[in-house]
């Protein structure tokens, strides 16, 4: 999966989030951080996490979620790292 | 007090915190622990805790429980208590040994209602429901009411149920003080929690 899917993929998700203003969804790139420009409540990052499971078939392990930066380039790496492992298991 | 490893990990692992000294599952204290007694527990659904506040807790403050402590004694009976029990449930530890590993911290407080108030003498309980628990993260849900003195809390909810957590269906005697909505706390690892800038 290219990291261009994972971010549209992303950004389809972000859609959903009640609490990110869509029009700060517009121009979102891997260095967009959820927090400082789009301004996310902290609790709503392990939201999004719960919906990038579902939307990529991923499951996180709690040591995943201790470590994701709050950059959507952070998040994309960890959908890929977590697919590779799924992969090798 | 419990003092046997073995007995703990098998009340962890099989039971529920009713019994439980909270001094054993709070493990700061003792005067910012504000859960005097767990009245009634579901390890993934909800909890009912009881405290009475000290001259100490009012002191300074009109003789009054303040409303930043109802939601500290709230988060300390939902959230701290729930998630510290599933998370030892999870990796057959006790509370002490869990401390070595991970801090409890606020994450986010939703909206909190007052209706009533607390005063040195009152005893309250904080009806919690966990309405998300993963990564180590929980959120409850809630309300604080106020207890007639003298009423046997014990006896009265030795028979409660989820059914009746999620109504808030309790004696009319009882007085809304508070209701809470996503209190959210998670536990940290302290090698993070402790990371310099």
């Amino acid at each position: 999966m290219e990291r261009q899917e994972i971010l549209d993929g992303l950004i389809e998700v972000l859609k959903t989030i009640r609490t990110i203003d869509p029009e700060r969804l517009v121009g979102v790139t891997e260095e967009t951080d959820f927090l400082t420009d789009l301004s996310t409540p902290s609790t709503e990052l392990i939201n999004i996490a719960a919906k990038v499971e579902h939307k990529f078939d991923i499951e996180f392990d709690d040591d995943d979620i201790d470590h994701m930066g709050s950059k959507v380039k952070d998040i994309i790496d960890l959908i890929i790292m977590v697919k590779a492992r799924g992969e090798n298991e | 007090m419990i003092t046997d490893k073995e007995t703990y990990l098998d009340i962890i692992k099989n039971g529920n915190l009713v019994g439980v000294p909270p001094e054993q599952m709070l493990l700061h204290g003792p005067t910012k622990r504000y859960v005097d007694k767990y009245l009634w527990h579901s390890p993934n659904k909800g909890i009912v805790a009881r405290y009475s506040p000290t001259e100490r807790d009012v002191e300074d403050h009109f003789g009054i429980f303040r409303g930043v402590d109802q939601v500290e004694a709230f988060a300390q009976a939902s959230t701290v208590s729930c998630a510290t029990f599933l998370e030892c449930r999870k990796l057959n530890c006790t509370p002490a040994e869990l401390k070595e590993m991970f801090i409890p911290a606020f994450i986010s407080i939703g909206n909190v209602n007052f209706y009533n108030y607390l005063e040195y003498g009152d005893t309250f309980v904080c009806l919690g429901n966990i309405t998300f628990y993963k990564w180590r993260q929980m959120a409850c849900n809630g309300r604080i009411y106020k207890v007639p003195r003298g009423f046997d809390l014990d006896s009265y909810f030795s028979d409660f149920t989820e059914e009746r957590l999620l109504k808030y269906d309790i004696s009319k005697d009882f007085i809304q003080v508070a209701e809470l909505f996503d209190i959210t706390g998670r536990a940290i690892k302290i090698e993070l929690f402790k990371k310099p800038e």
